[in-house]
Order: C-alpha cells, then structure tokens, then sequence
C-alpha cells in the first residue's frame, strides 16, 4: 500500500475485527514453516505415484480438491509442493539480503570512490528485469533447486543493497557514530556493531516483503518450466502441467493457483503488518 | 537540461555494454560449456568439440566478446542454432508485437489507474478507499499468469466470450483477430493499472495536503476544480516517471503473459529459445530486453525533468 500513514500521530484505536485480522496475518508464518518442514510427511496420499483408476476425479469425499490426469491427489501435491516452493524463496532471500547488506553497509560507510564503484555495479544488475536475470543464470549454470536459490539470490542483491545503503547513510550522520570513530573503533565495529544493530526493523520489513515477492519469482519461474522438473510437485509446475486441463478438469489448476494467491497475498500482508508495527516508512513493491 | 540528456545518454550507454558484456560473461565463462549444454549430457567428445568449433567456442572470450557486439551494432544477431536462420528479423517482429502488447496494456491502464488513485486519494480513508487500495495490494501479489489463467476460466470457458490462446500462424500480424488480444491486453494493463494507482494515490495525498491547494480551498474554489486544476497537476510528475519505468518493467513481465497466451513476443521467444537451448537467440533476447528497459527508465527520467521545473536547475 502507498506511503500515507501519517508517522506523527498517534496510532488509531483498533477495531476487533482488525485485531483478530492481524493474529490471523501474523501466525501465518508458522504455517508456512509447518508446511515447509513437514508438507512432504503429512500428504493423504502420495503426491508423485500415479494412480490411473482415480484419473481426474472431481473434489469430492476420497479426493478433496480432486485428482490429475495421472491419479495422483491435488491436495496431496499441493501440501508436498510447499517445500519445492517455498524453501528455494526463503533461502534466497535470506542470500540475497546478507549480501545486500554487507554491501549496502560498506558502500555508506566508506562513500566516496568504493561507494561509487559499488553502485554503478548495482545499477548494471539493476538493469536486467528480475525474472530474466534470474532466469539467463539458471540456463546458463543448469537448472536445479541450488541454481534457482542461487539466481534469486543474486536478483535481490542489488535491491537490497540500494535499500540498506541508503539507510545506512542516513544512520553514518549520528554523533554515536562519530563517537564510535573518535574511540578509534574498526570499520568492521562501526558497520556492524554500531550501524547494524539500528537496521534491524529495515532488514525485517525488506526480508518480509522481499520473500513475497521470492514466492513470485519462484512460482513463475517454475511455471515457465524453469528451475524445477516434473515430478516435483512445485506450485508453478502443477499450473502448468494443469493449464491444458483447464476446460476438462479445472481443479487441477485452480487450486494450485488459490493456493499460491493465498501465500503470495499472505506474505505482502505480514510485510504490511510488520511494517506498520514498527512504524517504518512505506516502500515501493515494485523494484 | 541538454547536458543532463547527454550525461544520462552517455550512462545508458555504459549500462548497455555493460549489460552486454555481463550477459556474454554469464553464458560464456561461468561452469558448464555451452556446448555441453546445448548437447545435453550424452553428447560424445567429438561432437561437442565439432560445436565448440562452429561456435567459434575455441577463441579467447573478449575476442569473441568484440566480434559479437560489434556484429549487434550492424544489426546482426548471429544465427539461430534451432532454425539456422538469422535471429535478427524474427527478434524484431516478437518485439514488434511485446511493444503493440504494452502500448494498448499502457493506454489502457493510464486512465483507469489515475483516475482509481485520484478517487482514494479523495476520499481517503473511506469504504471506497480501502476496496481500491486492497484491491491494488492483491494484484500486486498474484503472479500474472494467476490472473491470466482466471480471466480464461471466466471469459474463455465459462461464457465463451473470448478466445483462450492469442497464436497467431507465422507471418501473420497480431492484429489479425484483435478478439484474442483483449485477454493478455487485460492481463498487461490491470499489473500495470494497479502500480499507476498506487503511485498516485500517494502522490496526490501528499499535494492535497500542501499549502497552495488549501490556500485553493479557502478562496472557495469548487472542489472538482481544486482537484483537477490545481492538485492533479502537480501530483502527475511522479506518476509519469512511474510509468516510464513500468514500461520497462512490463517488457520483463510480459515473458510469463505471452507464455500463459501463446502470444508471439519477445517473452515468449525467449522462453522458447531457453527449451531449446538456443544460446545466441537467448542472448540476443536478453540484450534487446535489457535495452528496452534502459530507455523506459532513461525516458523516465528525461521525462519528469522536463515536467519538472524545479529539477532543471
């Protein structure tokens, strides 16, 4: 959302509905990582075997959102494919913004010519839109999960890095820093044990908004058949393997398609909700 | 203002070389031959040294690296390894029909998105606010090809409205059944209405709240006027700049729209030219990709300088 709440003023007083709206956003997480770390365990039925006799059976009691082409139970690749999906998204975004930020923190704390020399890199990277940087790495090192991690990875560097730079400039101009240079404390000191400890909500909210937009990377490229291969069960992948299904069997794409809206949107709102927990200024979804 | 056009020239410039010769780096130096990833793994040693020979694999990279990049100069592409034939005139006609895409995508969504953004602002804070804005949030979030794949459910299955697929025979112009451009328009312009909106919702709150428009107010000017005279103005220069930058950004978003449509693009040639490891078109596309979105950001900012006076200085 735009950048319109006002910082000054007292937070609103928060309707019922709100609050229980936020609990709801906020243990969204959790079920994220249940799915990640034990998605694959809990499927009723197995979600690669094939299983001709119960080819594209409707939702209903023994299949509850249906059956594909092959058998195999929608529902069941669904929760199996959270993993294929998910993972690689918060991997890479943990990549990208560690690199972001050891960058992002050197090039304001040192500024003049390693500052400049830095950012012109970043502005080269910036210049690939992100899906086909991402996508030119992963063809070019061979398409598996470690490249795709590594690809979005990269993507993000440069984004993150403007991000915290920009912050950190702002942070370098407080007499604490000043203080800590007077002491004679190291660069390695200053950038993270002075400058660092005060970015936390910044990285938070980046790391947040950064990973929705991870899940996006990561479900479209699969879906364009990139990154990952048949038969993980990958969000994007069951789109696209579905899409010519689309008129018989509909099922077999629209709950994939339900699935990764509810994620995607979920992750924009945690970011919203942390965001204006801690009062932190907006930030453009699109870059 | 000349020399800030000319420095901004001469960086795009630099960027371009440089995009250039990252993208030739990327394929040619990381691990893994293109040759061997062309070939596949089954490929035997002589036939992967008879490639790397057409390829002209064997010469130093930056020598290869000159050769190529003054051979896009002149135009020349090099030579599609699927079809044998020249990359350069198809390039040109997928970029053809990406650009008809984003154009009619832009038209579309320019007014709608202002006019949806200037509505919030307005009434910021109301019901209607709150639909616009949460709206926008959940385009955002959704991939494309959601949104692609919903609106076929809705406008192609359920009430055979519209065609599902927008491919057309080779040679034939897009325009040929303008019914199957309405869907990937449909597709292109709500991503993009939805970023137009946002960006001036947020902008014209911040001129609305600014002293000339009160001062507009209190000498009792219709609201209508003040809004459209006096704030709208004022609050379209970053939105213009935004646009210029979508514009870009779209070029990029349009690989997963045209795959979801089977649209003819430069999106989808390069989908194509990644599944048959068709490495000089793949360069080629990226480089033509990257370059369009250069001049979208380069437009940008040219274009918010001359709407902005006080940036001329």
């Amino acid at each position: 959302m735009s950048g319109q709440q006002p910082q000054t003023t007292a937070k609103p007083a928060v309707s019922p509905w709100e609050r229980l709206s936020q609990v709801a956003i906020l243990l969204f997480p959790a079920l994220l990582f249940f799915l990640i770390a034990f998605g694959p365990l809990v499927t009723p039925y197995s979600p690669t075997n094939f299983d001709p006799p119960n080819a594209l059976r409707a939702p209903g009691e023994a299949y509850l959102l249906g059956t594909d082409e092959f058998g195999r139970d929608v529902f069941s690749r669904i929760v199996a494919g959270a993993q294929p999906t998910l993972l690689p998204a918060l991997i890479s975004t943990f990549i990208g913004i560690l690199l972001g930020t050891i960058t992002g923190l050197a090039a304001a704390y040192y500024r003049g010519r390693r500052d400049e020399i830095i950012m012109r890199v970043m502005d080269v990277l910036l210049s690939f839109p992100a899906l086909i940087l991402s996508m030119l790495i992963i063809v070019t090192l061979g398409a598996n999960m470690v490249t795709l991690v590594l690809a979005i990875g990269f993507v993000f560097w440069p984004r993150s890095a403007r991000l915290i730079r920009s912050a950190a400039i702002e942070l370098a101009q407080h007499e604490f820093i000043d203080a800590a240079r007077a002491r004679g404390e190291s660069a390695f000191h200053i950038m993270f044990r002075e400058i660092l400890p005060n970015m936390w909500g910044i990285i938070i909210v980046d790391f947040t908004l950064r990973f929705a937009s991870a899940v996006l990377l990561v479900a479209s490229l699969s879906y364009l058949g990139i990154g990952v291969s048949p038969p993980t069960p990958a969000w994007g992948l069951l789109v696209k393997e579905g899409q010519p299904l689309l008129q018989m069997a509909p099922w077999v794409v629209i709950f994939p398609c339900v699935v990764i809206a509810i994620v995607s949107v979920g992750s924009v709102m945690f970011g919203e909700v942390i965001r204006r927990r801690l009062t932190l200024p907006d930030r453009r979804i699109l870059s | 203002m000349v020399t800030f056009v000319v420095r901004r020239l001469a960086f795009m410039m630099l960027i371009l070389v440089s995009v250039s010769f990252l993208t030739f780096l990327i394929v040619n130096v990381l691990p893994g031959d293109v040759a061997n990833t062309i070939l596949g793994d089954f490929a035997t040693p002589d036939q992967v040294e008879a490639l790397r020979q057409r390829l002209g694999l064997n010469q130093p990279v930056l020598y290869r690296y000159v050769e190529w990049a003054a051979g896009m100069v002149h135009g020349d592409f090099g030579i599609s390894l699927k079809t044998n034939q020249p990359i350069g005139p198809t390039l040109w006609g997928r970029l053809k029909n990406s650009l008809i895409l984003a154009s009619l995508g832009l038209a579309v969504a320019i007014p709608i998105g202002i006019g949806l953004g200037v509505v919030a602002a307005v009434y910021k804070g109301s019901f209607l606010d709150r639909a616009i804005t949460t709206t926008v949030v959940i385009i955002f979030a959704l991939p494309e090809y959601v949104i692609g794949l919903a609106l076929i459910l809705i406008f192609s299955i359920r009430w055979n409205l519209l065609p599902a697929s927008s491919l057309v025979l080779p040679g034939q112009s897009v325009f040929s059944n303008p019914l199957t451009l309405v869907l990937p328009i449909a597709v292109v312009a709500l991503g993009m209405l939805a970023y137009f909106c946002q960006v001036t919702r947020a902008s014209m709150i911040a001129t609305l709240n600014s002293g000339y428009v009160r001062t507009a107010v209190l000498k009792g000017l219709h609201k209508r006027s003040v809004v459209v005279k006096h704030a709208l103005r004022n609050a379209m220069i970053p939105t213009l700049a935004e646009i210029g930058l979508s514009f870009g950004y779209s070029l990029g978003g349009l690989v997963v729209i045209e795959t979801v449509f089977s649209y003819p693009g430069i999106g989808q040639f390069l989908v194509q030219a990644i599944q048959n490891r068709d490495i000089p078109a793949l360069q080629a596309a990226v480089i033509v990709v990257a370059a369009a979105y250069s001049i979208g950001n380069l437009i940008a900012d040219v274009g918010s300088l001359a709407l902005n006076p006080k940036l001329r200085v």
